[in-house]
Parts: C-alpha cells; sequence; structure tokens
C-alpha cells in the first residue's frame, strides 16, 4: 500500500495546481482565493489507480457553477449555460485537476473518466488532502482522497 | 486550413475549436476516436487533428494507431492534447504516431507555438491572439 496522500502532495502544492488550471480555462484574471470553509454542492471526480489509488473531487458551491460554465465556455453575460454544459465543465474541470496531480504523485499511473454526481468521499482521514477556496464569492472545494476503504457519503460537501 | 478537433468534453472542444478558428482554421468536432474516423471516412481530411488521450468509445491512442495504419491519411498531422503529462505516455503517443503533444491546461500561445513548429500556422494569422 502506498503512502497516504497527506505524504505525497501538500494543500499548497493542490493550490498552486488549482490555480494554473483556473487561470488557463477560466480566465487569465480570475483568482482562486483560500477560504477555509465546508461546501456544499455538486462534484465531479475522476479516479486515479497506480501505486497511488483514489479520487480527485471538485465540489463548487451550487450559486457558482452556472457562472463558472459561463466562464469558461466563454458565453455573453446574459446567455444561460444549459445543465449538460455545466455538467460538461464540472467534470473536464476534475479531468484537469486530476490529470495535473496525478502527474506529481509516484507512477505510472491511470487517470479514469471524470463524472459528475454525488462523489465518492469519505469522512475525513490521513489519506485525504482537502483545499477549499472562494471564486467570485462562491466557494468550491478541492479534494485528494484514498480509496483504501469503501467509500461513503459524506454529508457536508455533497449534497443529496 | 481544417482541423479535426477530438474530445469528449464539449467545453474542450469548444476552447480548442476557438483557438484554431482565430488562427483561421476551419474545424468539426468529434466526441470520441470512432466518431473522428467517421469523419475521415466520410472523406473530410484535416491537415491537424487535436486528439484528447481519455475519451470513451475508442480512445486517442488507438485513434492515432488507426490513423496511422491508413496510408490515406499519412498527411494529417497528429497533435495529442491531454492531461496525461507522464513520460511514459508521452512517449507512447510520439511512438504510436502522434507529432506534438500538449498537456492541459494549455494556452492560446502554446498551441499557437506547436503549429509553428509543425509549419501549420496560417500565414496570415498572428500567433497568441486568437477569437
Amino acid at each position: 500500500m502506498s503512502a497516504p496522500i497527506t505524504a505525497l502532495i501538500d494543500g499548497e502544492t493542490v493550490t498552486a495546481v488549482a490555480g494554473e488550471v483556473w487561470s488557463a480555462l477560466v480566465g487569465e484574471e480570475e483568482l482562486l482565493l483560500p477560504r477555509a470553509v465546508p461546501v456544499d454542492g455538486p462534484s465531479s471526480w475522476v479516479t486515479v489507480t497506480g501505486p497511488w489509488d483514489g479520487v480527485v473531487v471538485l465540489t463548487c458551491a451550487a450559486s457558482g457553477t452556472a457562472d463558472l460554465a459561463r466562464s469558461v465556455l466563454q458565453l455573453d453575460d446574459d446567455e444561460q449555460p444549459t445543465a449538460e454544459d455545466v455538467d460538461d465543465v464540472l467534470r473536464e474541470l476534475a479531468n484537469i485537476l486530476g490529470g495535473n496531480v496525478k502527474s506529481l504523485l509516484p507512477g505510472p499511473s491511470a487517470l479514469g473518466l471524470p463524472e459528475t454526481g454525488p462523489a465518492p468521499l469519505r469522512a475525513e482521514d490521513e489519506d485525504t488532502c482537502r483545499v477549499s477556496a472562494s471564486w467570485r464569492g462562491h466557494d468550491l472545494a478541492i479534494t485528494i482522497q484514498g480509496a483504501s476503504e469503501a467509500p461513503a457519503t459524506t454529508t457536508t460537501e455533497v449534497p443529496k | 486550413m481544417r482541423a479535426l478537433v477530438i474530445d469528449d468534453s464539449r467545453a474542450m472542444r469548444r476552447i480548442v475549436a476557438s483557438i484554431l478558428e482565430g488562427f483561421g482554421y476551419e474545424t468539426r468536432p468529434a466526441g470520441h476516436g470512432r466518431e473522428a474516423l467517421d469523419v475521415l471516412e466520410e472523406g473530410w481530411v484535416p491537415d491537424l487533428a487535436c486528439i484528447d488521450w481519455n475519451m470513451p468509445v475508442m480512445d486517442g491512442l488507438q485513434f492515432v494507431s488507426a490513423v496511422r495504419a491508413n496510408p490515406a491519411w499519412r498527411q494529417v498531422t497528429l497533435m495529442m492534447v491531454t492531461t496525461e503529462s507522464e513520460h511514459g505516455q508521452i512517449v507512447k503517443a510520439l511512438a504510436a504516431g502522434a507529432h506534438e503533444y500538449v498537456i492541459k491546461p494549455f494556452t492560446a500561445d502554446a498551441i499557437a507555438d506547436k503549429l509553428s513548429l509543425l509549419g501549420l500556422m496560417p500565414a496570415a494569422s498572428s500567433p497568441g491572439v486568437p477569437a
């Protein structure tokens, strides 16, 4: 069994990765501000399989998902993204976050296809690295969590 | 010039297509490798294919191998645009016949640099200033 994620990557590194992804996809001027709060909203995630097995999860406050999709898709302010657009954007953000996190972990590793829905999160333990932030006033969290045990859905990060 | 943009994410297809169209490309989207092969088989053969790696139905590596196995598509330049950044994966893609490799997230400038290296930047376009 591999070392826990906290021995492989720290929150500062995850924040830097997220900032780079945000700048490239959401917009050069778009900043992620540190904000330590529980985040409740839709989640997207990818699995990482290799020397370290786990999942990289993006959770975004529901209030921010349409705004996020509008920014990534470069829609006009008055243009409403479809639910499919929102899901697609969340999946791709998780995919790119996951791929960049994977590149920092021991390899070789494989990345799964991104998904959205109730994320396979467990209660926080030592095999979890979580950073939370605020984007345009909307809370979001990135959770990197090992899959060493059967997953259970938490109530604080994932809506029913 | 023509480009086929192959990615299971509509958002990413739109971003890549927007950049390429800013450089003067005519683009067509495909949601996975099999759909992209269908486009080639119908006779729409592009100068460039931008290919994601992880996709359902047929992944990017399988698509690259299929294109390289058909001499009629020899002129298609294959550029992986993917989150797969492990050295072993890059080597595998290049060995299968990909010409270039761009890791997500990327900037329009990074795409422009790769196109210039490949000799695929339309003369009238201005690198780094996509739509």
